[in-house]
């Protein structure tokens, strides 16, 4: 069962009245229980990888806790080695098993870390070990998050599975717009820009230049639609179930800077490297060299989390190095900056940071999408050939998508420029829509569900099962 | 934990007014081909008393407004594109749902086929073949409503659970042909989108000038009773023996490959077995594969028109069904009659192929003169010297280079030639009494003796052209069209 399947349609509503009607103090266990159907509907081996993950993660924690009490320095070794241990133990389980060919490895990056950071947090006594067994399993296998995050913190979840908030419904609301949100980005936008994108990546050495750089810009926005889709789906079924769960994206191609990218993009993934990699590693604390050489470290753990391809470390590489030169330059970009009396709060300066941003970004995401280094030299290389007369002759239309369909694109792209803009500048869209009236909410909320149905990609001939994050 | 009734109840009106909106959405966007076909058999069901059965072959071939005109019976054409037996049997089945129909005629073209899943087939077809195959199947289930049957078909015909899907519920496939409506598509929400005028069947207008002829099979034993598809057959006649309808089964002409002989000679055998009657158009020369074929595979409007009144003949001759023609209720038919008969009529008189009129001008709707100029490469085209000789049955068409002419007077029934320096003289005709005489290679007399003023077959800006047509009213022999055409070997443009 994925999100985008009737299964999943059918099993929300029933999982969110069943979740409504039951005793607060019983709602774990109902969300466990629809949290391992959902696993295990996706795929049967892999929950028996999720359950070892648990009784791993679980007895740790605990073993942990046990260990640290009092100031015996035995003891702290003790559970030092015991959270290394289960550390070894997670980490080599997620490399061994996320290939999927000897168990099944649906979602297990997100829950891995998920289970890593809990055993840090109880390791440096941030949160105490969870005693129940059945609340531990619900954290790491909670159904929203299980298959590609937001990878959230168990400071945040557990305390929320003891008590949930009551569900309103103008939480439901706000969850469901959330959901339609979600929906509208990966099945209008994500899977069209996709037949695009896998069009002209299928061979882009046999495509016209422009077609390729149109391909490549297109991507960012495929993956960051992709994956915020899931995202948002997955926070608005959480908040439907009475559980709040932490933003992911947050306006990440209007970031004025690649260190900014990263504090906008992939929110739970680069929080949890900051704070169980980075600053263990010292962070900035340690002098200049040190931090640089934290934040390639930091960047290449990043990429190899991806995937073992050479072109993720390459993209974890490339942003580690745009950061290190954004801060070498800095006293040289703000004595420029000084000379020429640019207004930094200026719109055009602003503009001008966000659209270098996108670039770097962007010339980033070839490496991430490309099939191998080779493949990404030759986007690279095809990208600068200027081939304006695509526009003309109609040739944009020979990579999988129509006239029509291009169009659908392209609108889809500005309201996401729009509504980003709008949530950059701090404005709660989803917020004045359930301030509006009745009318004006319905019409908005049917409109969108439609304009998922008609302009969706989905049905006959589609690929349930492809979210891009999902294999991570 | 509150619920507020008032909350319960806008919940539940948004999830109606969200599902009417989806629901008017569907009606928007599903393909209109099957309900295009249908809708006129859901509403005259009552009314029906043949169902013909089987592929495109039927479509094209069996025309139930042919088969009312001439014997005032009502038949609806059930047949689809690409429809193989087992989807030939669950048709009849849906539509026995709706209709008591006292006869049903089955054809059994592709009966040899032996592959159960329409989305599987067998090796030998490309995966072109399977899509099509599902996308023709929509045209025939489309229009049922989902219910037990529709999905025991499903599951029968189809293996993948994926695509069974989109025929349980169509918005699966449909939801993104919002690229391609039109005003039909949005005339569906009040009902009156277009729909067949000719009862489902199909008809085409052009000719295959070269049908194949392919050997019998060395033997008469069929093809072995085992098929898929005669196990079909089997159930398809079992099933109307036993709700008592009357059968007919099948086989259309057409351009017969040995392989459909054998399935020719394996529908004897179950007809004979089954004690049914089987007909076997291909033996029967009703059809003329030369004139009466669209392609290979499917017949003409003038096919239809004989197969339609060969079939009509035996079941009208078994005297159980009723003469429907005069009764004011079958009005519609008498239309679809009527409509029909216009369209072969505007063919008569004017039609972009040449082949194509001379074709048509043989059902005598209107009176024709032909005149081909010597030095025509018509003269060379052995398909067009025998779309005239349709017409005149006499061999002067082989033996001449020209000037022809050729005059078919229908209202009295005579028909007129004159080849090379011939003349043709006080020739009686509605047009009056025609005189014609070859003067030269660029100049000729046809004038009539009442105004010798008009030469019909001379005009100065039309000297390049080399055959001319003209069309004439049987009664009042006003001349309804002149058409002029150049040949270019076997190619002929139209001036």
């Amino acid at each position: 069962m994925q999100f985008v399947s009737f299964g999943f349609l059918l099993l929300l509503p029933v999982a969110a009245l069943i979740n409504f009607i039951i005793p607060r103090k019983l709602r774990y266990i109902w969300l466990l229980v629809i949290s391992a159907a959902f696993y295990i509907s996706i795929d049967v081996k892999a929950a028996a990888v999720m359950a070892g993950t648990v009784v791993v993660t679980y007895v740790a924690a605990l073993l942990i806790e046990k260990f640290s009490e009092g100031s015996d320095k035995q003891r702290t070794k003790s559970a030092a080695l015991i959270f290394a241990l289960a550390v070894i133990i997670e980490t080599a389980a997620m490399l061994i098993f996320r290939s999927g060919k000897i168990l099944g490895a649906i979602g297990i990056s997100f829950y891995m870390l998920k289970s890593i950071g809990y055993l840090a947090d109880v390791y440096r006594g941030d949160e105490k070990a969870e005693h129940n067994p059945l609340m531990l399993a619900l954290f790491v296998s909670f159904f929203p998050q299980i298959i590609s995050g937001p990878i959230e913190r168990a400071g945040n979840m557990l305390p929320q599975f003891s008590y949930p908030v009551t569900v309103d419904f103008d939480r439901m609301r706000d969850g469901f717009l959330q959901i339609l949100w979600g929906y509208f980005l990966k099945l209008v936008i994500a899977d069209r820009l996709a037949i695009f994108v896998g069009s002209v990546y299928q061979a882009p050495e046999n495509c016209p230049g422009t077609v390729v750089a149109i391909a490549t810009v297109l991507y960012s926005f495929e993956i960051y639609c992709d994956f915020a889709g899931y995202s948002s789906i997955a926070i608005g079924v959480a908040k439907i179930l009475g559980i709040d769960v932490m933003k992911n994206f947050d306006s990440p191609y209007m970031a004025e800077s690649v260190a900014e990218f990263w504090r906008r993009w992939h929110i739970s993934l680069s929080t949890w490297l900051r704070d169980y990699i980075y600053i263990p590693l010292g962070g900035n604390r340690k002098g200049t060299f040190r931090k640089y050489l934290n934040i390639i470290i930091v960047f290449v753990v990043s990429g190899i989390w991806h995937g073992s391809a050479l072109t993720f470390l390459v993209w974890g590489l490339l942003h580690a190095l745009y950061q290190v030169f954004g801060y070498i330059t800095l006293p040289l970009r703000d004595k420029i900056v000084e000379v020429l009396r640019i207004d930094r709060n200026g719109l055009s300066h602003k503009t001008i940071k966000t659209l270098i941003t996108f670039f770097f970004v962007n010339l980033a995401w070839i490496f991430f999408r490309a099939s191998s280094l080779e493949q990404a030299f030759v986007i690279i290389k095809k990208s600068f050939e200027f081939t304006p007369w695509i526009f003309t002759d109609k040739s944009m239309i020979n990579y999988g998508l129509s006239a029509a369909n291009i169009n659908v694109g392209m609108i889809g792209i500005i309201l996401l420029i729009v509504m980003d803009i709008l949530n950059y500048n701090d404005v709660e869209i989803r917020e004045k829509i359930i301030r509006q009236s009745i009318w004006y909410r319905w019409i908005i909320m049917i409109g969108a569900i439609l304009a998922i149905l008609i302009f969706g990609i989905w049905g006959a001939g589609y690929d349930a099962s492809s979210f891009i994050y999902q294999q991570f | 934990m509150k619920i507020k009734i008032s909350s319960i109840l806008k919940t539940a009106a948004f999830l109606c007014a969200t599902l009417a909106c989806v629901f008017v959405a569907t009606i928007v966007l599903r393909s209109k081909d099957s309900n295009y076909k249908y809708k006129d058999f859901f509403e005259k069901a009552d009314q029906i008393d043949v169902l013909f059965m089987g592929s495109s072959h039927v479509i094209n071939a069996l025309n139930p407004a042919v088969l009312y005109e001439k014997y005032g019976i009502t038949s609806y054409n059930m047949g689809g594109h690409g429809s193989i037996m087992q989807s030939t049997y669950w048709e009849l089945l849906e539509a026995l749902q709706y209709c008591n129909p006292k006869c049903v005629v089955v054809d059994t073209y592709m009966l040899q086929k032996d592959y159960k899943y329409l989305d599987e087939m067998d090796e030998s077809y490309s995966d072109d073949d399977r899509a099509s195959s599902i996308s023709q199947l929509h045209l025939n289930l489309d229009c049922w409503p989902l219910n037990k049957l529709k999905i025991a078909i499903v599951k029968d015909l189809i293996q993948d659970p994926e695509i069974q899907k989109q025929f349980l519920a169509d918005f699966y496939v449909y939801h993104n042909r919002w690229e391609e409506l039109g005003s039909n598509d949005y005339k569906a929400l009040f009902g009156n989108e277009d729909r067949n005028n000719l009862f489902g069947a199909e008809m085409r207008y052009g000719i295959e000038l070269a049908p194949g002829i392919y050997p019998p099979p060395a033997d008469k034993d069929g093809l072995g009773g085992h098929t898929v598809g005669e196990e079909y057959l089997r159930k398809i006649i079992d099933e109307c023996q036993r709700r008592g309808i009357d059968i007919y089964v099948t086989f259309l002409t057409c351009s017969a490959s040995t392989d459909d002989k054998r399935a020719i000679d394996s529908a004897q055998i179950i007809c004979d077995q089954y004690g049914v009657p089987f007909v076997n158009m291909q033996e029967m020369g009703v059809v003329d594969l030369y004139t009466d074929l669209n392609d290979t595979g499917h017949m003409n409007a003038l096919g239809s028109i004989k197969a339609t009144e060969c079939i009509g003949k035996m079941i009208a001759e078994s005297g159980d069904l009723p003469d429907h023609r005069g009764d004011a209720a079958y009005s519609d038919w008498e239309n679809s009659a009527e409509s029909f008969r216009r369209g072969i009529y505007d063919m008569e008189v004017g039609s972009d192929s040449i082949y194509q009129q001379l074709d048509y001008l043989t059902q005598n709707d209107v009176s024709m003169i032909l005149y081909i100029n010597d030095g025509s490469q018509a003269f060379g085209d052995n398909q067009m010297q025998r779309l005239i000789h349709n017409f005149t049955l006499t061999p002067k068409i082989y033996h001449t280079d020209g000037p022809y002419i050729l005059i078919n007077d229908v209202a009295s029934g005579q028909i007129y030639e004159a080849g090379g320096s011939e003349m043709l003289d006080h020739v009686s005709t509605s047009m009056g009494t025609l005189h014609y005489e070859p003067v030269e290679h660029l100049f000729r007399f046809l004038y009539a003796e009442e105004d010798p003023d008009t030469n019909y077959l001379y005009d100065d800006s039309k000297v390049d052209y080399d055959i001319q047509i003209i069309t004439y009213d049987n009664e009042t022999g006003e001349v309804l069209s002149h058409s002029y055409y150049k040949s270019y070997g076997s190619n002929y443009t139209k001036g």
